[in-house]
């Protein structure tokens, strides 16, 4: 295997990306993901707060202690992982997470592995969706992700510009990705919004180091406001209003998941004022 | 004088009749209370090795040459191996050796549950002979799987007889009863996660075959490797110096250790295998999970008069049927009990002891319903539990036991839960619970040390026993130190080589302090005699300071020996205690915080408190994470292990540790040895679940009946609460 360090963007020639190394490690290792060529885009990818715009290089561990980013966005990195993950794992990074579905982890041959079936649907899914869960039900399980897009945060690739909400799609037959990203495509910054107000709640099943059970992400941002959940469907999924999780779909074992995401987006939008 | 006795050895709540040599042990027991040494706080001896990462545990040894070995584990719950080809993988770079079913030990062909092993090859390095073991080619066919442990009842599928027991009149008494409860309880399956895995590094040396293990049973591993592969047991030398954990899982030798010991034997090369993490969470044991169907009735006065209960384990794919049903005989004087307890053989990761097996699930199961009891008499809950002390065990004498001082102990903590009540608002409920323990603990002969004294003045305990992890250096340490007259850190401790000393216990069932303790203290006061007889001699009063007698010895050495005597005959020996808990309980979310526990043990003599309430503290932790996360989740269809990593597998972190209060009665059991100590592994995780349980109850109204208490099992219990709550609320216009 070959390691390559390019100091810029244009320098990048396909290979896989590697920042923090905290998900792209542990997948090879598991076989879910094979390198030929290994791209460090540490070099690449600005890193550090400006203002309104975020180096997707910075570390979760950076942003938990950054005074000058919404409450959403540090809450969201400080309730994530472990501080050793948070040490290394970038905001770039984490967005690009895969689900934490145990099939999907464990190689079963389930549709988001291009499979014809979702083994957690019949299975054992307590930890799943309770939307969009009919095609695959697995959760996301970026706290980053939900409070970037409930904050209306929009990405910088060295491709594209786009809202963060675009990075994310529903997998399906034709097409299992969850994101939108294309080939070659690298996340450089991230930029806010004014942000008037913002919360982040997440429900774990220990204190620390817990993937969100749900995590609800609230903001004000021009007057409107926005809420986005993570660890509630295949991607971060927005609602409108609390009411809006009545058309959930749970499927047997996550329906506990429902009065819980009530409750933490009920406190969230109570702490907005 | 040595004698042999026909004895009842008990391990981890298992009995059997032994015949047994033990020798007499006329040493008095020291007076109660705290001595110069034994009963003060001591640190670890070995707490500067360990953290300097010189203590040298068994994965840190790399012998000259050494091989790795990994291990081919089926991916099916029950299949039989219909073709198997080593020879891909015999072709690999790095391969030296590969083994099939049936070359050794634990290798099977037909296997019963998902991980189970099969093959293993040793290689260069552990990536290489992972890699082969990639290669094997193999081709399976699947067998029928059952694993719900129900239809494997109903199917008679056991891996041991069903066990009845029953006393009194059940029927008669539940007729006859003011008030009846009933309820299902389950426990759930859980994984020791030591932090060690499961390992062994085999050598051949001519004849002898040396084990690297990380083992809690020295002796048991040489008897056991002796016995499997036909040798004689001197011929097998079990090394275990520094051990990282074992919780009862690693009570003898596995596949891995005979797979090193043939891989060893056919390479000529010393071969290490060592589990993954991942395998630890499928292959490498587990608490098996309960179902129990339970019934209490009891009088208006608050007398309980009757148990009825149906345990089912669900073992796994073999294992043995942990007595869930022990404390429902023993912790109460309750005339009328039944019990049934099944064994169910399903196709699921076997079994294995883990800290109190079977009472931690059957505590659960019957100190809630004890508190449903008490809430139904609207009777204080540690009332309840006094006016049915059992003061013996079935009618057997119990050597001491002082759990009436632990609730007396327990009353200003129980106190607190006015002051508790009161901290709760709309959205945070706050509340109190309790639960007792009941446990054995007692140890048992035979087990020897010996005690070594130089000119120098310096003592060494030599003995072959591990030191698990639990301060086992130091308690020996202090005891010898004691008898001996000397600071601690004139003392050594060299254990943990089956060929540097005498014969010692199992470090399982709470059994390392009783068993061992008494040895040393008899070897130290062996040699110390012998100190006072030079003394004499010398013409120095007999309690001269040691040094000034060894002073002369030159070369020469005392040498000091003793044995563990017998148990008290007709005695029961069991340890007992009460945990008090604070919870608090978010009604809306369903999250529990434990807030304070309450620890209050009764295991005679302590000779360690630091060591001891160390011991506590990891008891409650590992009860909390029993409790609140801890779930080893199958695949219901093809029972393959979903939680396999720690990040699945949630521990809890030490952020949900609570305030821990430690208290010890610190009686000596005045039957039991020259010590008059019980062991403490065990114990502290017995009552953690219930205790909680029933704190969310006092918190809340909610009825737990299952571990673990998730967010999903906590809102559940919260809206059938409601619900009653509506049911049961009187009309209002």
């Amino acid at each position: 295997m070959e390691l390559l360090r390019p100091s810029s963007v244009e320098e990048l020639d396909g290979g896989v990306f590697i920042h923090g190394g905290t998900e792209v490690v542990p997948l090879m290792q598991d076989g879910l993901l094979s390198a030929t060529t290994l791209v460090d885009v540490r070099g690449v990818v600005p890193r550090g707060v400006n203002g309104s715009t975020i180096g997707a290089g910075t570390t979760l561990g950076e942003l938990e202690v950054e005074t000058g980013i919404p409450d959403a966005l540090r809450e969201a990195c400080r309730l994530a992982a472990s501080p050793q993950l948070r040490n290394m794992g970038s905001l770039g990074g984490n967005l690009l997470q895969a689900t934490r579905c145990w099939y999907w982890r464990l190689g079963y041959n389930c549709r988001l592995h291009g499979g014809d079936r979702c083994h957690a649907r019949d299975g054992e899914h307590r930890e799943h969706a309770i939307f969009a869960n009919d095609f695959c039900a697995s959760a996301h399980p970026s706290d980053v992700a939900a409070a970037l897009i409930a904050l209306g945060a929009r990405l910088r690739t060295n491709q594209r510009e786009l809202a963060v909400e675009e990075l994310y799609r529903l997998p399906d037959e034709g097409d299992r990705n969850t994101t939108t990203l294309g080939d070659g495509e690298l996340i450089l910054e991230i930029e806010l919004p004014e942000v008037e107000a913002s919360a982040y709640l997440k429900a774990m099943d220990r204190k620390r180091w817990s993937f969100p059970q749900v995590g609800v992400a609230v903001a004000k941002v021009g007057g409107e406001t926005r809420i986005a959940l993570a660890g509630v469907a295949p991607i971060p999924w927005r609602i409108a209003r609390v009411e809006d999780l009545d058309s959930a779909t749970p499927l047997p074992r996550t329906e506990w998941k429902l009065p819980l995401a009530r409750a933490l987006t009920r406190r969230a939008l109570a702490q907005l004022g | 004088m040595a004698r042999l006795i026909r004895t009842e050895k008990e391990v981890e709540g298992r009995f059997e009749e032994v015949w047994i040599v033990v020798e007499e042990d006329p040493l008095e027991q020291w007076p109660e209370g705290p001595r110069e040494i034994v009963g003060k706080p001591a640190t670890r001896k070995s707490g500067p090795e360990r953290v300097r990462g010189e203590a040298r545990y068994t994965a840190d040894i790399r012998l000259a040459g050494m091989l790795q070995a990994a291990i081919l584990r089926s991916p099916f719950a029950h299949a039989r191996v219909k073709k198997i080809d080593l020879t891909p993988a015999l072709a690999l770079p790095g391969v030296r050796a590969a083994l099939g079913p049936g070359d050794a030990h634990g290798l099977e062909e037909e296997v019963g549950y998902s991980g189970a092993a099969v093959a293993a090859v040793a290689a260069d390095t552990f990536r290489q002979a992972q890699a082969a073991i990639d290669a094997i080619a193999i081709e399976w066919d699947e067998l029928e799987i059952v694993l719900d442990p129900d239809e494997a009842v109903r199917r008679e599928q056991y891996t041991a007889d069903p066990r009845h027991y029953e006393r009194g009149d059940v029927d008669k008494a539940l007729a006859r009863a003011d008030v009846v409860v009933e309820g299902t309880y389950r426990t759930q399956s859980v994984l020791h996660n030591s932090m060690e895995t499961h390992q062994a590094i085999c050598e051949w040396t001519g004849d002898v075959l040396n084990v690297y293990i990380s083992t809690q049973f020295i002796w048991g591993v040489r008897d056991a490797v002796a016995e499997t592969l036909e040798l004689p047991p001197d011929k097998v030398r079990v090394v275990c110096e520094f051990m990282g954990g074992g919780f009862g899982s690693k009570n003898g030798p596995d596949e891995y250790t005979f797979v090193a010991a043939e891989l060893a034997k056919r390479t000529g090369r010393p071969v290490r295998c060592a589990l993954t993490r991942r395998e630890e969470h499928t292959a490498a044991g587990n608490r098996n999970a309960t179902i129990q169907k339970i019934r209490a009735a009891a009088k208006s006065d608050g007398t309980i008069v009757a148990f009825d209960a149906e345990f089912t384990n669900a073992v796994g794919w073999s294992g043995w049927n942990a007595g869930t049903e022990g404390p429902m005989k023993m912790l109460y004087d309750v005339e009328n009990v039944r019990t049934q307890t099944y064994g169910a053989k399903i196709n699921t990761p076997p079994m294995k002891a883990f800290r109190a097996p079977g009472f931690v699930e059957g505590t659960f199961g019957l100190e809630c319903i004890v508190d449903e009891l008490a809430a139904k008499l609207d009777l204080d809950p540690l009332e309840l539990r006094r006016r049915n002390y059992a003061v013996t065990n079935e009618g057997t004498p119990i050597s001491s036991k002082e759990l009436e001082e632990c609730y007396r102990r327990a009353e200003p903590h129980w106190g607190r839960r006015h002051e508790v009540h009161s901290r709760s608002d709309a959205v945070w409920k706050r509340g109190v619970g309790m639960a007792s323990q009941i446990w054995y603990g007692g140890g048992g002969p035979p087990s020897y040390a010996w005690v070594r004294i130089g000119s120098d003045g310096r003592a060494t305990v030599i003995t072959a026993m591990q030191d698990i992890g639990t301060g086992t250096r130091t308690a020996m340490a202090q005891i010898a130190a004691e008898e001996l007259r000397l600071p601690l850190d004139m003392v050594d401790v060299a254990l943990g080589d089956s060929s540097r000393g005498p014969y010692a216990s199992i470090s399982a069932g709470s059994s390392t302090l009783p068993s061992m303790g008494p040895a040393v203290r008899a070897a130290a006061a062996d040699a110390r005699e012998q100190i006072e007889d030079i003394a004499e001699q010398r013409g120095l009063p007999r309690d001269a300071p040691v040094h000034e007698v060894v002073d002369l010895l030159e070369d020469a050495q005392i040498l000091g020996k003793g044995a563990r005597g017998p148990n008290p005959t007709g005695m029961s020996v069991l340890t007992f205690g009460v945990h008090v808990v604070e919870v608090a309980v978010d009604v809306e979310t369903g999250e529990v915080v434990v807030e304070r526990v309450a620890a209050i043990h009764d295991v005679g003599r302590i000779i360690n408190p630091l060591g001891a309430s160390s011991q506590v503290e990891g008891g409650v932790i590992q009860g909390i994470g029993h409790t609140l996360s801890e779930d080893r989740l199958l695949d219901p269809e093809t029972g393959r292990v979903l939680t396999s990593t720690l990040e699945s597998y949630r521990m809890p972190t030490i952020a949900d540790v609570p305030e821990i209060v430690c208290e010890f009665v610190d009686k000596p059991d005045t039957h039991l040895t020259n010590l008059g100590s019980k062991g403490l592994g065990e114990p502290p995780i017995v009552p953690v679940s219930a205790a909680i349980a029933n704190a969310i109850r006092d918190a809340t109204g909610a009825e737990i009946r299952e571990l673990p208490i998730s967010r999903e099992e906590m809102l559940r219990a919260l809206g059938a609460a409601k619900e009653k709550g509506r049911r049961g609320a009187p009309a209002t216009v």
